[in-house]
């Protein structure tokens, strides 16, 4: 049975819904601090970008080691190709998501030092 | 510097851009999932009566609500709980908490649909009408019936649903209480150790995987408790397979004897002696008893007696003999006899396909010919038979079968090997098909 990309976004929206608070706080903070950026000049976002990928790369390698216990599995449960590669492209996912959110953030301190 | 501070300034830029261009995207997705409608709806003054609030009623009422426009839409069904009822394996074997299956069905329930707290007494499709049990008579132009069914516990001699729970009863069947009492008896066989009998209703039954995801999570967590050699483990089926796609019967039946589960064939269920802790199976060769100290009991199933007893059964035949279901052709799942009568999910007879996933791909079918009968048209939409089963084989192991009337394999994702245990399908069951069913109750899937 093929799923669309509006049914898969509809059981993502559905898989989210419980966290939607929290995803909206998150949203909100992360749209106060651009705005708070796009008022400055000379941000260091680049001198930002590597602890953000750094701190990414941590959220990337927790989540490898994190991901079977989550689910209530183990590693032994990753029988082949596609377990494992679900769970490192997963991982690998969560890690962009997070150096995305920190990017900003650690701009807005690193402004602040400098 | 100023090279400098125009690269990044260039940096910034292109980070807004891209985070405002995201954000657009992602809420042009959201409201159009939120307060979506079809961009021509179908003007009607047509009465239509959905009875019974399960998986496919509620799926059904949110399509029809958006996709029609004038019509009087008029849900029947008094629970107002709602019961995710796939996930009763799990919190049979402990590995789900009861809550997480209970749900509500006002949060589900579109406002332009009118919802009577009643059940159906009486199905008179010869006047176009039902009658609710406290009497009052439903005209309608167009009828889905959605009842879901009986779980038949009267059919196994001395067994009751209030024994479940006592005894070494259990039975992972109809609601979250059921599923939490039969943990409690799981748990407590696998501490004192024994004998496990596990059984499974001749005939159409729901979920027809649960009785073997039952028995080999239970084996899998009697290895991880160190108790497997305390427990003796027979699995009794009413036939002479285990699985009706023949591929995944053909594994089940190297799977369960390497995992020491005895197989007992043609032996069905039909008493039980709860103070002795005996049951009595229907074999070839007469009946037989066993003792047991837990015993997994799977009743038959049949459609609800008003709809049963009701001209929409079938009036003969093989699914009249199972459990009088509804009569539909099983592809249009139009009423042979009643053609502005449709039927969706575990009441209707159909020769597999009392899955929510079944229900996934019957409510569109119904519904888009439904409408098609509306408007004058012939009803061409077809249902193929699709069903799935995340057959669980262990705590984080699983494979995903989904197969048609035809018994092949239609993989929805092709990447996953229907043939092979892996990690990802337990997770589908674990995280992802609580929120697919949940989207497919809002008529989006």
């Amino acid at each position: 049975m093929a799923f669309s990309l509006f049914g898969i976004l509809a059981v993502i929206l559905e898989a989210i819904r419980p966290f939607l608070w929290l995803i909206a706080a998150v949203v909100v903070i992360e749209l106060l601090v651009l705005f708070r950026l796009l008022g400055r000049r000379g941000h260091a976002w680049r001198k930002a970008l590597r602890p953000a990928l750094l701190l990414g790369g941590v959220v990337m390698v927790v989540a490898v080691f994190i991901g079977p216990w989550l689910t209530s599995a183990g590693f032994a449960d990753l029988v082949g190709l596609l377990d494992w590669l679900s769970l490192i492209g997963g991982s690998i996912a969560a890690g962009l998501v997070a150096a995305l959110l920190f990017w900003p953030l650690l701009t807005l301190v690193g402004g602040r030092r400098a | 510097m100023k090279d400098r501070n125009l690269d990044l300034q260039s940096g910034r830029r292109q980070f807004l851009k891209a985070a405002g261009l995201g954000s657009l995207a992602l809420g042009a997705a959201s409201s159009g999932l939120v307060v979506s409608r079809p961009a021509q709806a179908l003007s009607t003054r047509a009465r239509i009566v959905i009875v019974g609030a399960g998986a496919a009623g509620i799926a059904a009422a949110n399509r029809f609500s958006r996709e029609l426009n004038g019509a009087e839409i008029i849900i029947i069904d008094k629970r107002e709980r709602h019961l995710y009822q796939p996930g009763l394996t799990l919190v049979a074997t402990g590995l789900w908490k009861p809550g997480k299956v209970i749900d509500r069905n006002d949060r589900y329930m579109p406002s332009n649909v009118r919802w009577i707290h009643d059940m159906v007494s009486e199905f008179d499709p010869e006047a176009n009408q039902v009658t609710t049990g406290s009497g009052e008579r439903i005209d309608y132009d167009f009828l889905l019936v959605s009842t879901g069914l009986t779980v038949d516990f009267d059919a196994v001699e001395g067994m009751s649903p209030e024994l479940i729970g006592q005894h070494g009863i259990g039975c992972v069947y109809d609601n979250p209480e059921h599923a939490s009492r039969t943990w409690t008896m799981i748990d407590q066989f696998l501490t004192t150790g024994g004998v496990g009998l596990f059984t499974r209703g001749p005939g159409g039954i729901k979920c027809a995987g649960a009785p073997l995801k039952v028995t080999m999570l239970t084996e899998d967590l009697a290895r991880r408790r160190g108790q497997r050699d305390a427990v003796s483990m027979v699995y009794n089926s009413p036939s002479e397979g285990l699985f009706s796609q023949p591929d995944m019967d053909q594994f089940l039946k190297q799977e369960f004897p390497s995992r020491d589960i005895a197989i007992n064939w043609n032996h069905r269920l039909v008493g039980i002696e709860p103070e002795l802790k005996r049951a009595t199976f229907a074999t070839p060769n007469g009946e037989q008893r066993i003792d047991y100290d837990f015993i997994h009991v799977v009743p038959p199933m049949r459609a609800p007696d008003p709809l049963g007893n009701s001209a929409l059964a079938w009036q003969d035949g093989p699914f009249a003999d199972d459990g009088n279901w509804m009569e539909v052709d099983r592809a249009t799942l139009q009423h042979a006899r009643f053609p502005n009568v449709f039927g969706a999910g575990d009441c209707v007879g159909t020769p597999i396909g009392k899955t929510a996933a079944s229900v996934k791909a019957q409510v569109p079918v119904a519904v888009e010919n439904m409408l098609a009968i509306i408007q004058g048209r012939e009803p061409v939409s077809q249902y193929d038979g699709y069903t799935s089963c995340p057959l669980i084989t262990g705590q984080g192991r699983g494979i995903l079968v989904e197969f048609d009337y035809a018994l092949n394999m239609v993989p929805s994702f092709p990447f996953i090997n229907p043939y092979r245990e892996h990690w990802v399908p337990w997770v589908m069951k674990d995280r992802m098909l609580l929120p697919a069913y949940n989207a497919m109750l809002r008529g989006r899937i």
